[in-house]
């Protein structure tokens, strides 16, 4: 039966009430305590290294989010790892466990069309998502104040508010490849695992996997396509962006996030930061890429879900 | 005294009217005796010091024989010791053709009235006496006296060169002196003395009774000093007397070429792959007008540096021309800072300026970018309308 009126109508309701699921469930807190206690220790020690080594940098507050300090990896490694697990344990059971509690097909009797509860769905995650981010960022920011002394600058402040957006973004892409697999799915247990799997795979298998494939594509060709050919292989994955946007907006020195020719740094100003248009410029393909692929994978979890038969 | 001693005595007067060496040479083969000989019979000393002269006692084929030695005549406060070896003696035994040397020592007390004076040495034995009569003059010591003589008197450069100057101090005074040296320069020009052949700064050189040396003084203008004539005075001192020189030199201007951006500002920006136009300006801070001066650059490979116009006429000197350098990195450039050298020169003289120029991408992919989002966003409004359903 087709949809007639507007496809928004109680979006609002499913948003308010998918959200304070979310914050109330035992779920999010255990994710968000393992992101903070995770995120608090790499933060600590980053500060420990920054107080001892680099205290002339420009960028003093942005080496809080990238500087490692052993056997801690960085605090942008660790959001690389853990925001995919908080995105996917939020959406793995988004339309299927509505089945398995069968309360779909109550909710759909309600003046709300499917079009709202899925939206409403992947905004309410995605939001709270974002509070828990925002939180965090909120959190770095203010123990960098707190402990270094130094106030941050307007361009630091710039680049670590894209790189929030960023993060944000990344955690779409994983919400939306989970919700997919909850609609595709019956059994949340199956998307969990499957979610699971893409993300090890994208993050862990994939990068080197796509070095190995280029060298067997291109093996008659020369150095550079090889290299060329493995790096779109491997930004096929999310984690691989993610790092290059992390790359190029947190590193202010960073000049270009493919192979270069020796002759085009010849003259140029070793170390000299980019200006901040310029690396938003750099890293603006990979940016692009992945709201795409969250857009693209919320219409084809959006397509599942609308050909679906829900009174079962 | 007996014949035979007063030949000796004319003999030794004849000798000593001639010189010694005759004595030595000639008079071995056919003269006999013994002679009591000194090189300069007459001398001149001053007053209050202690003078020595030189005797000698010959015995010319005579057998050895104790001479008694005295000095007659020594006026009143003078003291005359005659020294054997260094100790006072009082009588010599020359051998037979050998020789004794004995020095007369004379102390002279400085109330002593100036005018000649004649001493008697003499050597007396049982049968033989001899004497010599020395006649000692005395007299002030001679005045000091410098000369300073410069070589090449007047030198031609330009300000950054070094104008060196040799010159040479004479002595024509009686003993060794301590020349000072000192030169009197228009301000902030540095002055500085050196041996002749040598680069070790010297404040004084000795200078030996009668001779001369070489001295070179080395005069460097201040860094932009004005086109024009110069002079320096040299002066030496030594022994309360000086001499000065006067030394000219005539330095020519020359133009010194700066290159800045506009407000001294040292950096630019371009877009890859397209043409940016940096203003520069070109000071001539020199003391002389820059003709023909030509504008360069030294960019990164694949760059392209052009200048409108690439060749100035005239600069006067403090004066100053803008051009505008037309700077396009390769379109394949990577964005951030470069170098790039800019030059201007005229006559050997050449200007540098180091450029930063940052160079932006074209924000063209960025629009694509934006645009790939859009179509998402129409696919998924595609999608719902399309398959939109309660």
């Amino acid at each position: 039966m087709p949809r007639e009126g507007s496809p928004w109508r109680g979006l609002g309701t499913v948003i308010l009430k998918e959200l304070s699921d979310h914050l109330t469930s035992a779920r999010m807190r255990v994710l968000e305590w393992l992101v903070v206690l995770t995120a608090l220790a790499a933060l600590y020690g980053a500060i420990q290294s920054v107080r001892d080594t680099t205290a002339q940098d420009p960028f003093l507050f942005l080496r809080l989010f990238t500087t490692a300090h052993q056997p801690l990896p960085s605090f942008v490694a660790f959001l690389s790892f853990l925001v995919p697990l908080m995105a996917i344990g939020l959406g793995f059971d988004a339309v299927n466990g509505e089945h398995s509690r069968r309360t779909l097909s109550r909710i759909l009797s309600q003046p709300i069309y499917r079009d709202a509860l899925l939206f409403g769905k992947f905004i309410a995650a995605l939001a709270t998502l974002a509070i828990s981010l925002i939180c965090l960022w909120l959190l770095v920011i203010g123990l960098g104040l707190f402990l270094l002394g130094v106030p941050p600058g307007g361009e630091e402040m710039l680049r670590s508010l894209v790189f929030l957006g960023v993060t944000i973004v990344y955690a779409g892409v994983w919400l939306a490849l989970a919700m997919l697999f909850s609609t595709v799915f019956r059994s949340a247990a199956t998307a969990a695992l499957v979610s699971l799997g893409v993300w090890l795979f994208l993050t862990i298998i994939w990068p080197p996997l796509a070095q190995g494939i280029a060298q067997a594509l291109f093996a008659h060709s020369d150095e550079a396509t090889m290299l060329i050919g493995g790096q779109v292989l491997a930004r096929l994955s999310p984690s691989t962006l993610f790092g290059e946007v992390v790359l190029a907006i947190l590193h202010p020195a960073t000049r270009s996030l493919g192979p270069v020719y020796l002759d085009q740094l010849q003259g140029a100003v070793m170390g000299a930061p980019l200006p901040f248009g310029e690396s938003l410029l750099l890293a603006w393909p990979q940016i692009v890429g992945m709201i795409a692929a969250a857009i693209l994978l919320f219409v084809a979890g959006y397509v599942a879900f609308q050909r679906q038969e829900v009174r079962a | 005294m007996s014949p035979t001693s007063r030949l000796f005595a004319s003999f030794i007067a004849v000798a000593l009217l001639t010189a010694p060496a005759f004595a030595d040479d000639t008079a071995s083969k056919d003269v006999k005796g013994i002679y009591l000989l000194t090189d300069f019979p007459a001398v001149t000393v001053q007053p209050g010091t202690t003078s020595t002269i030189s005797l000698q006692l010959k015995n010319y084929a005579h057998a050895p024989e104790r001479m008694t030695l005295s000095v007659d005549g020594v006026p009143q406060g003078w003291t005359a010791t005659l020294l054997g070896g260094g100790q006072p003696v009082e009588a010599a035994m020359p051998s037979t053709d050998g020789s004794v040397s004995i020095d007369l020592r004379l102390d002279i007390p400085k109330t002593a009235q100036i005018g000649a004076k004649t001493l008697t040495v003499k050597a007396q034995s049982g049968d033989t006496s001899v004497a010599l009569p020395l006649t000692v003059t005395l007299a002030k010591d001679l005045p000091a006296k410098l000369s300073l003589q410069p070589q090449l008197p007047e030198l031609r450069g330009s300000s950054h060169s070094s104008f060196e100057y040799t010159m040479t101090v004479k002595n024509d005074s009686g003993k060794k002196l301590l020349v000072s040296l000192a030169a009197q320069a228009p301000a902030n020009f540095d002055t500085s003395f050196t041996e002749a052949y040598g680069t070790q700064e010297i404040n004084a050189i000795p200078v030996d009774a009668g001779k001369s040396k070489d001295v070179k003084l080395k005069v460097t203008p201040p860094d932009g000093v004005d086109a024009g004539n110069y002079t320096v005075t040299a002066k030496v001192a030594g022994g309360g007397a000086s001499a000065t020189t006067a030394v000219k030199l005539d330095v020519t201007g020359e133009p010194k070429l700066s290159l800045s951006g506009r407000e001294g500002l040292l950096s630019a920006r371009a877009t890859a792959g397209q043409e940016a136009s940096v203003p520069v300006i070109v000071t001539n801070n020199g003391t002389a007008p820059a003709e023909n001066v030509k504008l360069s650059g030294n960019a990164p490979s694949g760059w392209k540096v052009k200048f409108q116009p690439d060749t100035i006429a005239r600069i006067a000197p403090n004066q100053h021309q803008q051009v505008q350098a037309l700077l396009t990195p390769p379109a394949k450039a990577i964005a951030g800072d470069y170098v790039t050298t800019l030059d201007a020169a005229a006559h050997g003289n050449t200007g540098t300026a180091n450029f930063r120029v940052t160079v932006t991408t074209s924000t063209m992919w960025g629009i694509v970018g934006a645009g790939i989002i859009g179509a998402a966003l129409l696919i998924m409004v595609g999608a719902v309308a399309r398959f939109g359903r309660r």
